[in-house]
């Protein structure tokens, strides 16, 4: 309000010099410069603290991270997210239409499998696939004790695996399910009445017209739960399969060296993080044509 | 060409379109004037079944449009044969509904056109931009080269101006024009007297759902018969 005032009473005052002769100079923002340097003084204390302070165990770090049984970890941690990813996103693509179909079998069976998916947390999800497995093993050889749980024995890496992804895979799909068919909500309706009044065919108007406009909407959630899949393949650790986290507590379990370790498991899952946002910012562009004058 | 014959339509409890009869004939430009909420575009909806009558028969070149009949029974097309159906029927939008992410070019592609459709409506040079790139004018003029990609019967406009700019209202006005010359069947729904007077065959006045009447402009325009015409006529011509 008193800003406004003076601004006017400023420009209301009479002036002798010709309009353009008069030059414009920006706002001042001292307090900008106060904050920046608060931000920076902290920053550089906390840099500071990663070089002297000796319980990082840098040489430790650097020792282990590009070691053999943790390159082979990262692959492990590598194919659960990508397999889940895959299947999941799969999964999403055909939950998604099956709520929002006028079936109400398909929508109610679509709307159940997202809740009972995205209900169950991940952990408790694993440990019941994992122990599901061993009673199907058992239920497969049909003989009540003795050789079932041998053969659960000798598979045993195997179904840990195969259950890993398989909860994985489901829990994905849950939330896959909602983002793309947030995706497909955010569609305006009138570019199906258009592909509809156009006689274009339902399945070419879902790939050619909706699916495209959707991945706008779509993408950014997508890579935002493609990172939380790579960082939730830790938990599969409670299966015993050896990916990235896994790996770095049978390490540090074994030497001791907690802190640098994790430091190794952590930088990993950084860096592989950032890769995929350099991915997520290609693709999106990819999508933006005709959204860009 | 279009026989539209007893239809009625309801949203809900709200009656839409009260026993509506019509007959379009091949190569005629028909424009249905009315106050808005008279069940203009629900009738143009209609006759492409972007809405399905509740009772009542459109026919298309003497194909029924939506149903097949069966004895003394309608039975409701697949979506495939309506969609097969739709495709013979161009329709152009008030808001235009081009595909934002393809050119101009893709968006008649689409429905199966090609570059000289563009050059029709005098768009050839804007053949790679996206539509975000062009005026409200020129999109319209792309969603007509669209709804020409199938080589439709007849073509259905629904307020194709009503949302331009009015210094961008001729331009589409003008490619209408040489539609009609051509002798495209048309029927459209618009607020544009002018355009009604100078080109129409017939006009078809609609309120509250009723067809009040139809009938050459020199007509419908100058002489009308219904006091609610002569209403809605001098409000739009003031």
């Amino acid at each position: 309000m008193s800003l406004l005032s003076s601004a006017r009473a400023a420009t209301s005052r009479p002036s002798t010099d010709p309009p353009d002769d008069l030059v414009v100079v920006p706002a001042r923002h001292p307090w900008r410069w106060v904050a920046a340097a608060a931000v920076l003084l902290v920053v550089a204390q906390f840099l500071h603290g990663l070089v002297t302070n000796p319980g990082w165990e840098w040489g430790t770090f650097f020792g282990w991270f590009f070691e053999k049984s943790v390159m082979d970890a990262l692959l492990i941690t590598l194919e659960l997210t990508f397999a889940g990813a895959v299947l999941g996103f799969a999964g999403g693509i055909l939950l998604a239409p099956m709520r929002l179909s006028k079936n109400p079998v398909l929508r109610t069976v679509s709307w159940t499998f997202i809740w009972v998916f995205r209900s169950v947390p991940l952990i408790v999800q694993l440990l019941f696939w994992a122990n599901l497995g061993y009673l199907y093993d058992r239920l497969q050889i049909g003989v009540p004790f003795g050789p079932g749980f041998l053969h659960f024995e000798t598979s045993s890496l195997v179904s840990a695996f195969g259950a890993a992804l398989l909860g994985l895979a489901l829990h994905e799909a849950a939330y896959a399910a909602e983002i793309v068919r947030a995706g497909i909500l955010s569609v305006d309706s009138r570019q199906m009445e258009a592909a509809a009044a156009l006689g274009i065919p339902r399945l070419r108007q879902f790939r050619r017209i909706v699916l495209p406009q959707a991945m706008r909407a779509i993408l950014p959630n997508a890579a935002n739960e493609l990172v939380n899949l790579l960082k939730s393949t830790s938990v599969v650790y409670v299966l015993a399969i050896g990916e990235l986290f896994y790996q770095v507590q049978v390490i540090y379990g074994r030497n001791g060296r907690v802190v640098p370790l994790l430091m190794v498991a952590t930088v990993w899952y950084v860096v592989l993080t950032a890769a995929l946002s350099v991915l997520q910012h290609y693709v999106e562009r990819r999508y933006s044509r005709g959204y860009v004058r | 060409m279009i026989e539209i014959s007893g239809v009625h339509k309801s949203f809900g409890t709200l009656e839409v379109l009260h026993d509506i009869t019509l007959t379009v004939p091949a190569g005629s430009v028909t424009v249905v004037l009315g106050p808005s909420g008279s069940g203009k575009s629900t009738l143009l909806r209609c006759i492409n079944h972007l809405e399905k009558v509740d009772r009542g028969r459109v026919r298309v070149d003497g194909e029924l449009i939506g149903y097949r009949r069966a004895g003394t029974k309608l039975h409701e097309l697949s979506e495939r044969h309506i969609l097969k159906q739709r495709a013979r029927i161009g329709f152009v939008f008030q808001t235009f509904n081009l595909f934002p992410h393809m050119t101009a070019l893709q968006n008649v592609a689409e429905a199966g056109g090609g570059i000289e459709l563009l050059e029709r409506v005098g768009l050839a040079d804007k053949a790679h931009s996206y539509p975000r790139q062009l005026s409200g004018g020129q999109q319209q003029r792309v969603a007509i080269a669209r709804a020409l990609g199938r080589r439709p019967k007849l073509i259905l406009f629904d307020e194709p101006t009503s949302a331009l700019d009015p210094e961008l209202v001729g331009e589409v006005l003008d490619v209408m024009r040489d539609l009609a010359k051509a002798g495209t069947t048309m029927v459209v729904v618009t607020h544009e007297i002018g355009f009604a007077r100078e080109v129409a065959d017939t006009i078809v006045f609609l309120d509250e759902g009723r067809l009040l009447e139809q009938g050459p402009p020199t007509e419908v325009l100058d002489k009308p018969r219904h006091e609610r015409t002569r209403a809605f006529l001098s409000e739009v011509l003031v």
